[in-house]
């Protein structure tokens, strides 16, 4: 456990050295999100309430999607597979601690920081500028804390699966990409799921991506409520569990045939 | 000026060459890229289907503007890859943009050669998709005038947008970090124009119509061949700036180059 912390704490002083590119990405995320704001309003029109979703909530879900594209590593996340592709994985894996362990714990640290940096200060900057709501109560901003916690695992545990792909080709680039791509529309990043029609939604849940962004938004937005909140929360827990297995078992065939190369 | 251009055609040629090696990694690639454009698209019709319309503009008529944006951009970015400012930033931070300049060649053709990105026609191609739908499902009344100004509009936007990518990349001459935010110039002006601008609050459309003039490049053109009424009632010409705009913006951007160069300083490490 003290070499997990060690590793995270590490990883998070590590990205705080990256203040000026904070603050440039701190504008892009402000711009982007009043753009895709102006898009949804023009979307409403007149109307007020869609699929649950009021014209004020709009605010909040854009301000939510840009507050955790860095948090959830929305864009990407190629790490895990460029230290297999250098061989860099073959000191990784003679660490006295497991490799998914490893990950989790550098993992950790990125998040932190992102949260803290990115999720926090964006949350901020808009609601100085658009009418946000906010959670009404304490019990759901414990939820909403537990929901953005969940989803990170969520989020890291597909990542780390889906990085594997480097253990068998040297152009995993494409594959893992393809992934997140399918990530951006799944979890309601382009377009809240809720205003989408039912058999999308139906298929969207069939996969962990809902589980990301979209729980954090409909509990922030405190759509969820009683069972069906605790049944998403529980059900972020299982795909966390499964995935992380899933990982596991994949992770064994591939380091069997890993090869790497002296010199 | 002929040996430059003949200097750019064999830097390209090795560019093609070399990405066509690695034959099932390039068509991978491609489809990858190609996904991102029917994620994106794919969501906005399906919220827009089931809205009806974005403030009166119906599905097939943002597919227009949409189509429109999605294949002059990224054939621009296929272009101008040498320049993408991400890039070309690099260049410039590792040194490698000094080896360039001590070639006794035509600096331009050599930046401009240095990258093409050939993935990008997987986006172009969906791009061509969406247009395609949209000229299939819009009742434009097609004329002789129309058919010979759709080239140009398309022209003019891959122009202006090569010459915001080039401004972009000049930048980077002076600020080494804060590229990100120059994203918001390329990729956010591409995002505005892909839907129509009476969307958006006044100030940004006051940007994009007096400082950084996108509204003339596919809003006005559209209505004009969609044969809409002009919401801001600008005189009758304003759809057919678009050429004196796009070429206007690369000519400037041409400018900003070269008196870059002549500003440049090397890190000198």
């Amino acid at each position: 456990m003290r070499l997990f912390w060690e590793i995270a704490r590490r990883n998070f002083r590590r990205h705080l050295t990256y203040r000026a590119a904070t603050i440039a990405g701190l504008i892009t995320n402000f711009g982007f999100g009043w753009l895709r704001v102006s898009v949804l309003l023009a979307l409403y029109d007149d109307r007020s309430v869609v699929a649950g979703i009021t014209e004020t909530d709009l605010y909040g879900y854009v301000a939510l999607t840009q507050a955790v594209i860095t948090y959830l590593a929305m864009f990407g996340w190629y790490e895990l597979m460029e230290s297999v592709h250098t061989g860099e994985i073959g000191a990784d894996l003679l660490k006295p601690m497991s490799y998914f362990q490893f990950w989790l714990a550098k993992d950790a640290g990125r998040a932190a920081v992102a949260l803290l940096l990115r999720g926090v200060v964006i949350m901020i900057f808009f609601s100085l500028v658009f009418p946000l709501s906010y959670p009404t109560n304490l019990a759901q901003w414990l939820w909403l804390a537990t929901a953005v916690f969940l989803s990170w695992l969520v989020s890291f545990t597909f990542r780390f699966l889906l990085n594997l792909a480097a253990f068998w080709s040297p152009n995993a680039r494409g594959i893992i990409g393809t992934g997140f791509i399918f990530g951006w529309f799944l979890s309601g990043f382009l377009m809240p799921l809720r205003l989408f029609p039912q058999w999308v939604q139906n298929i969207a849940y069939l996969t962990p991506f809902p589980y990301t962004l979209n729980l954090v938004v409909e509990v922030y937005l405190g759509l969820l409520q009683g069972p069906a909140l605790y049944q998403a929360l529980l059900t972020q827990l299982v795909w966390t569990v499964g995935l992380a297995i899933l990982g596991q078992f994949v992770l064994k065939t591939a380091v069997r045939r890993l090869v790497i190369l002296g010199g | 000026m002929r040996h430059a251009f003949d200097i750019y055609r064999r830097l390209v040629g090795v560019q093609i060459r070399s990405q066509m090696q690695y034959r099932a990694s390039f068509l991978l690639d491609l489809v990858a890229t190609a996904l991102t454009v029917v994620v994106e698209f794919g969501s906005v019709a399906l919220v827009i289907q089931r809205f009806g319309d974005l403030q009166g503009w119906q599905l097939p008529e943002i597919a227009f503007l949409y189509g429109l944006v999605e294949i002059a951009f990224n054939f621009m970015d296929m272009l101008f890859s040498g320049f993408d400012p991400p890039r070309f930033g690099l260049t410039v931070r590792q040194g490698t943009f000094d080896q360039l300049l001590l070639r006794p060649i035509n600096i331009t053709a050599q930046v401009m050669g240095s990258r093409l990105v050939l993935r990008r026609l997987g986006r172009v191609a969906f791009g061509i998709a969406i247009f395609a739908y949209a000229l299939s499902l819009n009742d434009i009344t097609w004329t002789v005038a129309k058919l010979l100004y759709l080239p140009v509009v398309i022209a003019s936007l891959i122009a202006f947008f090569g010459g915001l990518f080039v401004i972009g990349g000049t930048i980077t001459f002076w600020t080494v970090d804060s590229i990100e935010v120059l994203n918001m110039l390329t990729y956010g002006g591409s995002f505005t124009m892909s839907y129509p601008m009476t969307i958006y609050p006044n100030w940004l459309r006051r940007f994009f119509t007096y400082i950084v003039p996108a509204v003339f490049l596919n809003f006005y053109p559209a209505l004009y061949f969609l044969d809409k009424p002009d919401p801001f009632d600008f005189p009758a010409f304003a759809p057919f700036v678009a050429p004196l705009v796009g070429f206007a913006m690369l000519w400037l951007s041409l400018k900003v180059w070269r008196f870059g160069i002549q500003h440049y300083q090397s890190t000198g490490s």
